[in-house]
């Protein structure tokens, strides 16, 4: 699943379009939408980084996020002399009040650029290298709670420069910008879900845990080390049946003793 | 290659720096006030980065050169290790790195002169007596020595210090730095190796066996010494037919009178690097191995281990002298 993260409806709206989101009215706090497959979820957060920090925790809360799942900041943003409407990727977020850096891990390739951005505590026009925000730490710091770095990315379309400053920028223009990079903001999802299957299948339980959970009573100790040695049957002992090896044990104690057994007793090969 | 770099600031004027950056003009820059910013903070997937992973650029302030654990070396009473850079361009799925760092970039330090330095220091400190510094415990020594010119900047200490020796463990191929130039006694190029199959299964990304040896065979020929490290053994069912193969492969090819010495020693793993990396790769088959905990360790149970460093000692010993072959510590 990813997570988008906007400040303002005029950001999220044409994401909401795109991507076909309806509002999941039952969430009060902040508007939550998601994508009737569910792979897609979007919360408006407001403009700060407070309401961006809450956003994402009332969203996880809400949302049931899985620790592989993409986190996503997709907004507006200032910069010195990057024309209005392009668009770069975060690769360096550092917290104008305290200081405090956060380096998004970018390890696909994309045609977007990156660049470094530094969160505000107010918006400004003494414009500089790195673009402007005023959401991006907040989102960034409580996002890497919840994810893994090489899923949590900043995107940013430039709305106002040295030359065009913040006056001009309006609700309208805004939604004509982040339009405009739908196609850019698809090929992002697109470019990270190979690395969210991957990790999501390393965190996967293996085969048959839950049914052996489900039947036998395991305490917390017991089901870790069911875990391991699950993995290690289907590695060493798949063309046993798990099932009927365990039929007529009685107890999680003589379940794990009898894979324990059986895998050890089972011949090592490490290659095919 | 590298796609991104970070650079600390305080190492952005470096001379070593600007020519680094040089090699990669296209390369992203992104500045750090410390390198351990990026590379230490948790919350990364190691098994993610390694598929395109950054080189940091960074200066090591303390520790930079540390006596090895007791149990290692080959034959001197004084040995140190250092390491100009973290991580490895190869994926062995055995490497004790992936359980030991966050992240999976390179960085590499590019204070040169502070290690050479304190590599003069601990000479000093053990006047007249044989002082041993290896290289290669937290990287390949030879795999980015194109990039890293680490061999050209490193070798004209020992030239001046033959009372040192410098064991340069690799896995690498990249020895035209070396062949370049005149080999000198009191350096040891260090290869290590599992049998072929074991190789491939487990050594992602590192050169064959096949141009390994012929690396060897290279360097033996321009007048180099070479160490042979076999190690970590690792255990399958027929590892006693590979692990012969592999022998008989590697010393009839290359000359064992000018093989300066042979080391061995089993799998084994900290606990802790062990768990972490049995939840980076759950489908390892290596993970499955019948292994044990023992001392906060994880490694073949003693029958295993003692059986297969007694069968791979035996044959060794026929090749070389007892003088030149090295056990590993868990040898019974």
């Amino acid at each position: 699943m990813f997570h988008i993260f906007c400040a303002l409806p005029c950001e999220a709206e044409p994401l909401i379009q795109h991507f076909k989101l309806t509002e999941l009215k039952q969430f009060e706090l902040f508007r939550i939408y998601q994508s009737k497959d569910k792979h897609i979820s979007l919360t408006i957060t407001g403009v700060g980084k407070i309401n961006a920090a809450s956003a994402i925790c009332y969203h996880h809360a809400c949302i049931n996020t899985h620790p592989a799942d993409g986190w996503l900041n997709i907004g507006v943003a200032g910069h010195k002399n990057i024309p209005v409407g392009e668009v770069r990727l975060i690769n360096k977020i550092t917290d104008h009040q305290n200081g405090a850096c956060w380096y998004p891990q970018i390890l696909f390739d994309s045609a977007v650029g990156s660049e470094a951005l530094i969160t505000l505590n107010k918006p400004s026009e003494n414009y500089q290298d790195s673009l402007f925000d005023m959401e991006a730490s907040a989102f960034y710091q409580m996002a890497i709670r919840l994810g893994t770095a090489e899923l949590i990315h900043v995107l940013k379309v430039i709305s106002d420069n040295a030359d065009q400053s913040t006056s001009t920028v309006n609700a309208a223009n805004v939604k004509k910008m982040i339009a405009a990079q739908t196609t850019t903001i698809n090929k992002l999802i697109l470019a990270l879900k190979p690395f969210s299957d991957e990790l999501a299948n390393t965190l996967s339980e293996p085969e048959h845990y839950q049914d052996i959970i489900g039947q036998w009573h395991c305490t917390q100790s017991e089901r870790i080390k069911l875990c391991q040695l699950l993995r290690r049957w289907s590695v060493r002992c798949s063309d046993q049946d798990l099932i009927q090896t365990l039929a007529k044990l009685k107890t999680a104690k003589q379940i794990i003793n009898t894979l324990y057994e059986k895998i050890n007793n089972s011949e090592f090969v490490i290659h095919d | 290659m590298i796609s991104m770099i970070y650079i600390e600031e305080e190492i952005t004027d470096h001379p070593r720096t600007r020519s680094l950056l040089k090699r990669f003009p296209e390369a992203t820059q992104i500045s750090c006030e410390r390198y351990g910013e990026v590379f230490n903070r948790k919350s990364q997937n190691f098994r993610l980065q390694k598929k395109k992973p950054a080189l940091i650029l960074a200066k090591k302030h303390k520790g930079l050169v540390l006596p090895t654990p007791k149990q290692y070396g080959i034959g001197a009473e004084h040995n140190y290790y250092f390491s100009h850079m973290l991580n490895c361009l190869y994926d062995c799925r055995y490497c004790f790195l992936q359980g030991m760092f966050q992240s999976a970039h390179y960085v590499l330090f590019v204070n040169y002169e502070d290690f050479i330095e304190d590599m003069q220091s601990m000479l000093s400190r053990h006047e007249k007596e044989t002082v041993h510094f290896f290289s290669g415990y937290d990287c390949d020594s030879l795999a980015l020595d194109p990039v890293t010119n680490f061999t050209a900047e490193f070798l004209p200490f020992f030239t001046k210090n033959p009372q040192a020796l410098l064991e340069l463990r690799s896995k690498s191929t990249q020895i035209r730095s070396l062949i370049k130039q005149e080999p000198i006694q009191n350096c040891v190029i260090a290869f290590s190796f599992t049998p072929d199959k074991i190789a491939r299964a487990l050594e992602h990304k590192a050169p064959s066996i096949e141009k390994r040896i012929s690396a060897i065979i290279e360097l033996q020929n321009a007048g180099w010494k070479i160490g042979l490290r076999f190690d970590p053994l690792i255990y399958t069912k027929n590892y006693a037919e590979e692990y012969t193969t592999l022998f008989n492969s590697v010393f009839s090819k290359l000359d064992a009178d000018l093989i300066h010495s042979v080391s061995l020693g089993g799998f084994r793993l900290p606990k802790d690097y062990f768990r972490k990396l049995e939840k980076l790769y759950p489908e390892e088959r290596l993970f499955s191995s019948p292994l044990e905990e023992e001392d906060n360790s994880i490694s073949y149970p003693a029958n295993i281990r003692n059986e297969m460093l007694e069968f791979c000692k035996d044959i060794i010993l026929q090749h070389i002298a007892n003088e030149k072959f090295f056990p590993c510590h868990e040898m019974i």
